[in-house]
């Protein structure tokens, strides 16, 4: 029972990590119908540039800030240069796009930092709080890396509904020509929705980096289970996304508890296939066929 | 005053629209008829920006629209109802009509207009945090040309707005229209397949056939010519 406890403490934790790459994942599908598979990539990059920051001697938070700001801009840039000329395209060419960006950001890494393995620090304690002489299963950080992208979430959450910057996003990603007619200017807000969506995946990867280290294909796992998550809520839904995501958290923390750590990747990559075989239009959604 | 002058749009080597001129005058409604086909979407998809004609020139007062955008083309005042309404059923009543203003810097007059808008077709108040998917043919076409008109565009083009509408509830709302149309000043481009309703509320008609002005006229006399009404619009 106490294992138990331990195992979905984890799974919640590591399933929040993979929810903020769901959630980046579907707003960036929302606003272009396209699947950025480079979203793990340029958490990678950012997060190298964190590291960068904090060796220099700042604080982690100055790393942290950088990073997420790097985001922004890397994912606002990518919108604008490389996005908007294929998006009146065939979809494949954005897919051929977003898996060209994963190379280029994966093979340019190594060249400007080196590509080797290495730790990346955390904030707050990584090992388990104790009161009282019991342990109560949760580390600081963990508390933190739910925290961080629960209020991202919210955060997010306020923009979209509560805000007329939010209004006119949500009404490009709805119908890009109905908004363009009523003068927003569509362009600038998918430009902003990529670059939130990217701010969101380097708060992930900066959550990520201390447990799975990092290396310029530190996210690809990452980026297959938060992706995972995504599918199984339907892609459209950022409250399937995360609930999906949590629960592929949750999945394969119990496959590797139970079953042996070397098969939990493995448990991702499956819980995948079932899903794109059986319900590809995800496990929330009610709407019409998606293709795969 | 918003002037067409010789607009011929082409889509790859097929000719939608050919030397297409007409004029709306402030405070006026032109009506554009003709079968499916005959351009009338297409030009006022033109005229919104949405296509890029091969030639030809619209204004709106001083301003050429032509190669402008379409964001750009709304704030310059043209309020566009496409057809089909073009509301975004993802988004509530309220949400949809704050829609139609959201450049507007005038943060206090975008409220009045929002108002106005209510005033204009009260149902939607009542329905106003509802999603627009849940309106139904009537109330979303009210929700468009609310919508349009928060912008305070000093042209509106409608698109078909009797489609799928009963006679009633579209004698009604086309009722609203007129009234706001000498109120406003507004030029209306008011594109028909049903010549009927649109005859009964335009001052000028152009009878479009295969993106060709064919006719054009007082909407008066077209509606007293039997043989015209006959030969052109089939009633």
């Amino acid at each position: 029972m106490h294992l138990f406890l331990i195992y979905t403490v984890d799974g919640i934790t590591n399933g929040m990590v993979y929810a903020a790459v769901a959630l980046a994942l579907v707003m960036i599908w929302r606003a272009t119908r396209i699947i950025n598979y480079a979203q793990g990539a340029m958490a990678m990059f950012t997060t190298y540039i964190a590291l960068i920051v904090i060796r220099h001697g700042a604080p982690y938070w100055l790393g942290f800030v950088v990073a997420l700001a790097t985001g922004l801009v890397i994912g606002a840039v990518t919108e604008r240069v490389l996005v908007r000329p294929v998006e009146s395209r065939p979809p494949l060419n954005a897919v051929i796009l977003s898996l060209g960006v994963l190379i280029l950001l994966e093979a340019i890494a190594p060249m400007l930092f080196g590509g080797q393995t290495q730790s990346f620090p955390v904030p707050v304690s990584n090992t388990d709080l104790v009161v009282g002489g019991t342990s109560l299963d949760i580390s600081p950080f963990a508390l933190f890396t739910i925290g961080a992208v629960l209020v991202a979430m919210l955060l997010l959450f306020l923009v979209f509904q509560r805000t007329t910057l939010g209004l006119r996003m949500r009404a490009a990603a709805f119908n890009p020509e109905i908004a363009r007619i009523l003068g927003i200017r569509v362009g600038r807000m998918l430009t902003l929705g990529w670059g939130l969506a990217a701010l969101l995946g380097a708060l992930a990867g900066m959550l990520a980096a201390p447990s799975v280290y990092l290396y310029p294909s530190n996210m690809d796992e990452v980026l297959v289970f938060g992706f995972t998550g995504a599918i199984i809520g339907g892609l459209e839904s950022p409250v399937g996304a995360v609930a999906g995501a949590v629960g592929v958290g949750l999945a394969l923390s119990y496959v590797s508890g139970y079953v042996g750590s070397d098969l939990a990747p493995l448990g991702g990559f499956a819980i995948l296939i079932v899903v794109l075989m059986l319900r590809p239009q995800g496990l929330f959604s009610f709407g019409r066929q998606r293709q795969v | 005053m918003l002037e067409v002058t010789d607009l011929t749009v082409a889509y790859g080597g097929v000719i939608a629209l050919e030397n297409v001129s007409l004029s709306v005058p402030e405070g006026s409604i032109t009506a554009v008829l003709g079968a499916n086909g005959a351009g009338k979407t297409t030009l006022v998809r033109t005229i919104s920006g949405l296509i890029k004609p091969r030639r030809g020139s619209v204004m709106l007062g001083t301003q050429q629209l032509i190669g402008r955008s379409p964001e750009v083309i709304a704030r310059l005042g043209v309020g566009h109802v496409p057809e089909g309404h073009g509301i975004v059923s993802e988004l509530t009543v309220d949400e949809n009509l704050r829609l139609g203003g959201l450049w507007r810097r005038d943060r206090a007059d975008q409220r009045v207009a929002i108002e106005e808008a209510y005033e204009l077709f009260p149902p939607l108040r009542v329905r106003r945090s509802v999603h627009a998917s849940n309106l139904s043919g009537g109330e979303r076409q009210m929700l468009s040309i609310g919508r349009a008109m928060v912008a305070r565009p000093t042209a509106l083009l409608l698109d078909e707005p009797s489609l799928g509408l009963a006679g009633g509830l579209l004698a009604q709302i086309m009722q609203r229209l007129v009234a706001l149309v000498t109120e406003r000043k507004l030029s209306v481009l008011l594109i028909e397949q049903n010549a009927r309703s649109a005859l009964s509320v335009a001052d000028q008609a152009v009878v479009l056939s295969l993106g060709r002005v064919e006719l054009r006229d007082t909407a008066e006399r077209l509606a007293g010519d039997d043989a015209l009404r006959h030969a052109y619009l089939g009633y």
